[in-house]
């Protein structure tokens, strides 16, 4: 056990080295999945028929799909048709696009179970639909996702563990170096297994803190 | 188009062996996810509270480390113990954390079966482990069928990784594929892709045909679309 | 006419829901519309704000006629108070009161604060100010809703069965608020079963079934001496079912 803990001690440090590329990595995708999703949410709730069908598509494929292989297809095979990424901007594209996919489907459920009634006062008033989105129905809906989106948020911390296959220095790739010096890879997993459980939850503390900050009553989950 | 001739067509028996390799990863990992998910559910249900809380300490480790972690971890870490194939690591990292998954599912579906159930079955004067094995399980897993579909997509897409050990699945062979026919690797890999998301959808189907042929009246399965 | 309706018609499928409508408000009219369930009344008033879109006939207010180009603009002074309150859910009562003048408008905060202060005052609501939606009664929620319209300053507003969703111990504060709006002269136009709001504060009362209107004038011919039959018998029922019978 002792032995474990100076190893510990001094591999810890290293891992740590590379925890900005993890969450770096981790927050670009998660802000631009965020950002793509509302988009295609727009598209699957209100958008007219083709844009409607694109935007299924999009989905379904994306969720659909191992996101290695949508990483391996950004970052190997989008150099034949001239668009070359390099590791960290590959993985952040290719795990922001897998999220987008999955985070259009969580509003997309959340703005459709606000009751129409509310957008329906909205127009009312005078407001376009952007309007009525929002400062009425995105509003309650972001308060609706939020349980699911902390889900989604941790899944993707995890998922950027596969940014280790394209070569990308993120704590996991540190870990399989520090074990390929010391061979002892036992230990060394299993410290970046801890790593990684702690992250996750300090981050659905956070998560779980600000649905609780921002309840409001009659609006339940 | 020639390339598709030439390479897919060629290259599919391949691609197909490599589907295969990941089909039986996954079976063997939903088993053990399975067998030791439910025991791991009925034990937090109905076990003692000690071992409710290791349940929940097994929950808690095996879905807050990566995939991709645990399949290193055994691969690399486990062999320095007992020689692992990379085959086996992977069925077992993959299967123990598709375990905590759905030990969660269980858990869920068996405490939303009405207490009332339970009650009536003891009234009759039946002991716990019989009411749990007639009149809660039979309930409880019908109402499993959904989540546990949406478990076994993620579990085929989580076979991929197996790649990253040394696996010969579906997605190694895009990538020996594209290293000896050199190119083609969007094609390659929108071909595997494909095949991927077919299996996918066959799986779907085949999980809500069985959700509906053990449907019963008077309790409809809820499926959230 | 500040409000002029011309020969609104409104099918769904087969069903013709409006046979072509027309009615008129002048400025400072109150009228409310009654009739069986069922006979369009809702419809009617959701085709003039286009809330529905109507499948011909047109709406003009103060001379303009409403159109999908003008549509929002419109409807910031053609103000609408739903059966089911439809309070926005995540603002408190003075929000959901000042969100209108501030954000559609563009009126500086402080200002469509105190704004909406006043309208709640107006309905007598200005101590809930800062209560949500779910913490108010039917009743509250019903009157905050007239202000969120208030707030706007409209020149019509319409009322959509504005105390059918409340019970009973409710309607009265909703009602005696519509009622000082009347008084006060807003220009009003009321789809309701209150008979006595009807009594005391329309101009006119117009009765509709089957998609058209039968018969409009003052209640003090409409309720007393109708000129048709099914008039009579329906003002009848209600008046028997008002008095307590």
């Amino acid at each position: 056990m002792n032995d474990f803990v100076s190893f510990a001690a001094e591999s810890l440090p290293e891992i740590l080295q590379a925890l900005p590329v993890t969450l770096s990595l981790w927050a670009l995708a998660m802000a631009g999945g965020a950002l793509l999703g509302l988009v295609f949410a727009w598209c699957r709730v209100y958008g007219p028929k083709p844009i409607y069908l694109a935007a299924t598509v999009y989905v379904e494929i994306f969720r659909g799909t191992p996101m290695l292989v949508q990483l391996f297809f950004i970052y190997l095979g989008l150099p034949e048709i001239g668009i070359v990424l390099d590791p960290f901007t590959a993985a952040v594209v290719a795990i922001g696009l897998n999220t987008a996919a999955y985070q259009a489907e969580y509003f997309r459920g959340a703005i459709r179970s606000i009751p129409s009634g509310q957008m329906t006062a909205a127009r009312a008033m005078g407001m376009t639909q952007l309007q009525g989105l929002r400062w009425i129905v995105l509003p309650q809906a972001l308060r609706r996702v939020i349980p699911q989106w902390s889900n989604e948020a941790i899944l993707e911390l995890k998922y950027t563990s596969i940014a280790y296959a394209i070569g990308v220095s993120e704590i996991t790739a540190k870990a399989e170096e520090i074990g390929y010096t010391t061979f002892r890879f036992f230990e060394v997993f299993v410290l970046l297994a801890l790593v990684y459980i702690v992250l996750t939850s300090i981050v659905a503390q956070i998560l779980q803190f600000v649905e609780s900050w921002t309840t409001i009553p009659g609006l339940r989950s | 188009m020639e390339a598709f001739n030439s390479v897919v067509i060629s290259q599919m028996p391949f691609l197909l062996g490599g589907l295969w390799v990941a089909l039986q990863l996954l079976a063997l990992l939903l088993i053990l996810g399975l067998g030791l998910g439910l025991g791991i559910a009925l034990m937090e249900v109905y076990g003692h509270w000690t071992l409710r809380w290791a349940g929940i300490l097994f929950e808690r480790i095996f879905r807050g480390i990566p995939a991709l972690v645990l399949l290193l971890l055994f691969y690399y870490g486990v062999t320095e113990f007992i020689e692992l194939s990379a085959f086996t690591s992977a069925v077992l990292a993959l299967g123990l954390r598709s375990a905590a998954y759905q030990s969660q599912i269980f858990r869920g579906v068996i405490q939303a079966v009405p207490a009332g159930q339970m009650a009536a079955a003891r009234a009759l004067g039946m002991p716990k482990h019989k009411a749990v094995f007639h009149i809660i399980l039979p309930q409880a897993l019908r109402q499993a069928i959904g989540p546990w579909t949406n478990e076994f997509s993620s579990e085929l897409k989580a076979t991929s990784l197996a790649y990253v050990i040394g696996v010969v699945e579906l997605t190694r062979q895009g990538r020996y594929i594209i290293s000896s026919t050199q190119g083609n690797v969007l094609l390659v890999f929108a071909v595997v892709a494909a095949l991927y998301f077919v299996a996918n959808w066959l799986g779907n189907q085949l999980l809500y045909k069985l959700e509906r042929s053990l449907a019963l009246p008077g309790f409809e399965t809820r499926r959230d679309d | 006419m500040l409000l002029q309706v011309e020969n609104v018609q409104k099918s769904y499928g087969d069903t013709e829901i409006l046979k072509g409508v027309s009615l008129g408000l002048s400025r400072g009219q109150s009228k409310v519309i009654m009739g069986p369930s069922g006979t369009g009344k809702s419809t009617l008033l959701r085709c003039i704000n286009h809330l529905t879109l109507p499948d011909g006939g047109r709406v003009f207010l103060d001379g303009e006629e409403l159109t999908p180009k003008n549509i929002n603009k419109m409807r910031e002074v053609l103000a609408f108070v739903f059966q089911d309150f439809n309070l926005f859910t995540h603002l408190r009562a003075i929000d959901n009161v000042q969100i209108g003048p501030e954000k559609i408008r563009g009126m500086k905060k402080k200002e469509a604060r105190d704004l909406a202060m006043h309208e709640l005052e107006r309905v007598g609501l200005a101590d809930r100010a800062h209560a949500y939606p779910a913490e108010l009664s039917g009743g509250q929620q019903q009157r905050v809703s007239i202000a969120r319209a208030l707030a706007m300053q409209p020149k019509v507003i319409l009322f959509d069965e504005p105390t059918s969703a409340l019970d009973p111990e409710l309607t009265g504060e909703v009602i005696s608020v519509m009622s000082q709006l009347a008084a006060d002269g807003m220009t009003m136009l009321v789809v309701s079963h209150e008979v006595n709001f009807a009594r005391q504060a329309a101009d006119e009362i117009i009765f509709m079934e089957g998609g058209e209107i039968l018969e409009q004038g003052p209640p003090s011919k409409m309720f007393v001496d109708p000129q048709h039959k099914r008039t009579r018998q329906f003002l009848d029922v209600l008046g028997h079912e008002e008095r307590g019978s």
